[in-house]
């Protein structure tokens, strides 16, 4: 490899990565087939300051937590949920995309049987097919939704590294982007009992979130003490080459436009079913797009690669001779880098500039200036492609935002 | 305006002629009227009536919004609509995707021009999409090679105003017999046409104080407060929707006649999504969610393999009348054993 000095992947910051990310990827939830439930109120934080008064499922003994906990089961699992409602309105849980649910206990509902306030409700059914669901409460949605009762449902195949039975919806890493947003009126008025004033034909969200977190606290470490109702990140990492599975769940009441910079994302589920000629064929009617339309109560499955294709340049900043690295992209080996770099001191460099054009390589930086991109990755930011979500309460950058890391070889995905 | 009715008038002599050879024809008149919402809120509508006797002396069916279900037999590939407009204002009829002779209609102050413009004009606007029928005045709207299918009928004059006032039906059409389109059979069809009504809109249009120099100068500020399917919003008194039976091939034709895109969710079973807009799709999309937009149609079977209730609800949420929860666009179809 060739490298702007000091070169290489700087040790230091591979071993932090290393010490930390000791799980191998996953999407963070609890594993059933049994689920202890709880609905309570709480406040989700925003990344302007604003703290949010919120309704959201949680594990018993818990937190409530926005969205509820990702539940992750197996085909064929017969999944039973107990859910105490600890709220003071009824609520309940409606699982769009499963046959069969039988609910014991509770009283009945407009769309399931619901638990009252102090009480609880159990469902039960059997997840006879793989794929990405969610959950919501069916007692009065248009404002519980809103509230934050709302989840993801995980059901794996037989073959482990898979989204569905088929072999072409193998992943290296998956990643969960449940899509919601937020009118804090509606909030303020449920918090200070003002109940008759919620109209919810007046709603003008104003906070969008990936998986309960707008931006940048989507890419804070999933678990952060200063978040703690909102626990799960949204922060994509990936090998060149890999295939990372994005899991998208719809959970609020608009559309959400996701775009990928980087590359394409290939659509092979929707609902939890493969886009297949036929039964078994695989996902041969998936289709590649660059933003993909998350509907409301829809999921989508998509699959992403990355291998620097079509840039023009090695990556690694190889010389013609040199071996090339993992699934590297062999036209473009040895490919010289097609600018010129400036001068260090007459640059301005964002905090994510490593000093240096290559993957995995650190390169010199203005004197006093650090870098927050130790591994040398490369950065692509995936948001909302309704542009006016990528903000918090009007201030920008924020909102339904992350960034996809691309990280060489050798450094562990956490 | 002479120039329309006089032209209208001809059309009507001439197809009066042969009345009898087609067998989708149908009369129809356009009228105004007033619907009471679950929390009690009136609320001025315009629908359409079938004139059963074909002579618009009486009104002989009710108003209703949406207007009637317009069937074309499956061997017909024809139809013709005789609108009576008994509204105040010029009104027309258009059916998106199916093809006709198209006669925009341009006005400018008090100038109206049917068909062009005249040479060199570039500041008339288009008020109606094809020809107009004036009020009072019947008007003869016509199709041919129609295709099989879940088509939404409109008002083609002042669509932002018109549409929104309840001026909306669903036109169906089967391949063949027992056949929504070719290769795709089904034993009954359940049509499910969801809309929306702004209160404040509509009583500005009716009271006169909508448009240029009124309370409200156009649609921009639209706020929908009563989510309706087939006309009616969801209330506890409402029981549940028979759909059909175990195992039948239940064809589900939705559309939306709405200005806001809409999600159908149902719970406990999957659809098949076999068309969209009238198109059959080459592979039917197998899901429980139905984006729906604004002037679309999307027809899906439902196989159901358990007797019992299926709830269908909009999955944005229009599920109150006005403000109150347990509304909307629900729906509870009852599947029998």
């Amino acid at each position: 490899m060739r490298h702007v000095s000091p070169g290489g992947t700087a040790p230091w910051a591979l071993a932090l990565l290393l010490a930390t990310g000791a799980a191998h990827a996953a999407i963070d939830g609890v594993s059933g087939p049994h689920f202890e439930l709880i609905a309570r109120d709480g406040f989700i934080l925003t990344p302007d300051g604003n703290s949010i008064h919120a309704w959201g499922y949680g594990v018993a003994g818990g937190d409530m937590q926005y969205p509820g906990p990702t539940l992750i089961v197996n085909q064929g699992d017969v999944v039973t949920l107990h859910l105490v409602n600890e709220l003071p309105v009824p609520v309940s849980l409606v699982f769009p995309g499963q046959a069969g649910v039988v609910a014991t206990g509770g009283v009945p509902g407009l769309l399931a049987r619901e638990a009252a306030p102090g009480g609880d409700v159990s469902y039960t059914f059997q997840a006879r097919e793989p794929g990405t669901y969610l959950y919501h409460s069916g007692t009065r949605p248009e404002l519980q939704v809103e509230m934050g009762l709302v989840g993801a449902l995980i059901v794996r195949p037989a073959t482990p590294g898979q989204a569905y039975a088929h072999p072409a919806t193998a992943f290296d890493h998956e990643y969960l982007f449940l899509l919601t947003e937020m009118d804090p009126r509606i909030h303020e008025q449920v918090e200070q009992g003002r109940m008759d004033e919620v109209d919810l034909t007046d709603y003008r969200p104003v906070y969008w979130f990936i998986n309960g977190r707008a931006a940048p606290d989507s890419m804070a470490p999933a678990g952060a003490p200063w978040l703690p109702n909102q626990p799960y990140d949204c922060m994509p990492m990936m090998h060149p080459g890999e295939r990372i599975l994005l899991r998208m769940i719809g959970a609020g009441r608009d559309a959400h436009p996701l775009h990928t910079h980087g590359n394409h994302a290939a659509v092979i589920a929707r609902d939890a079913r493969l886009l297949e000629s036929a039964p078994g064929a695989g996902p041969d009617l998936a289709r590649e797009h660059f933003t993909v339309t998350v509907a409301p109560g829809q999921t989508t499955d998509a699959l992403f690669g990355w291998t620097g294709e079509k840039l023009g340049w090695d990556i690694y900043g190889h010389a013609a001779g040199d071996a090339p690295q993992p699934r590297e992209y062999a036209p473009d080996h040895g490919k010289p880098f097609p600018v010129s770099l400036p001068n260090t001191q007459e640059l301005l460099n964002g905090d994510f500039y490593s000093g240096s054009p290559f993957l995995g390589a650190l390169g010199p930086l203005p004197p006093g200036q650090g870098t927050l991109n130790l591994e040398g990755g490369f950065f692509f930011m995936w948001h909302s492609h309704s542009e006016r979500e990528m903000v918090n309460n009007d201030v920008f950058p924020g909102g339904m935002m992350t960034m996809l890391l691309i990280v060489p070889h050798g450094v562990e995905i956490p | 305006m002479r120039t329309c009715d006089s032209r209208v008038l001809l059309l009507l002599l001439l197809v009066a002629a042969s009345r009898e050879a087609s067998a989708a024809e149908y009369f129809i008149q356009v009228r105004p009227l007033s619907r009471t919402m679950p929390d009690g809120q009136a609320v001025a509508m315009w629908g359409y009536a079938l004139d059963e006797d074909h002579d618009f002396s009486t009104l002989d069916s009710p108003i209703t919004a949406p207007g009637p279900q317009l069937t074309v037999p499956e061997g017909d590939t024809t139809l013709t609509v005789h609108l009576y407009n008994g509204l105040a204002v010029p009104t027309s009829l258009v059916i998106p995707g199916q093809v006709a002779l198209m006669t925009p209609t341009w006005v400018e102050g008090s100038a109206v021009y049917v068909g062009q413009r005249p040479a060199g004009n570039v500041t008339a606007r288009v008020r109606s999409f094809t020809h107009e029928t004036a009020p009072g005045a019947v008007g003869v709207y016509s199709w041919t090679g129609l295709k099989p299918g879940t088509w939404l009928y409109q008002s083609g004059t002042h669509p932002a105003v018109q549409v929104q006032m309840g001026l909306y039906g669903a036109m169906v059409k089967a391949s063949a017999a027992g056949e929504a389109y070719p290769g795709i059979p089904y034993a009954r069809a359940v049509t499910l046409l969801f809309s929306e009504v702004d209160p404040v809109l509509h009583e500005a249009v009716a009271s006169g104080t909508y448009g240029p120099g009124g309370a409200i100068t156009s649609t921009i500020g639209y706020r929908p407060r009563y989510f309706l399917i087939n006309g009616e919003p969801y209330s506890a008194a409402m029981g549940p929707l028979p759909v059909g039976r175990v195992g039948e091939r239940i064809l589900l034709r939705f559309l939306s006649a709405g200005q806001q895109t809409r999600v159908p969710v149902l719970l406990g079973a999957y659809l098949s999504l076999v068309a969209e807009g009238g198109s059959p799709l080459r592979y039917p999309s197998h899901q429980y969610s139905v984006p729906l937009p604004a002037g679309g149609t999307v027809d899906a079977l439902l196989i159901p393999d358990t007797p019992g209730v299926l709830p269908l609800y909009d999955r944005r949420l229009g599920l109150t009348n006005g403000a109150a929860t347990g509304g909307g666009m629900l729906r509870l179809l009852q599947v029998s054993p």
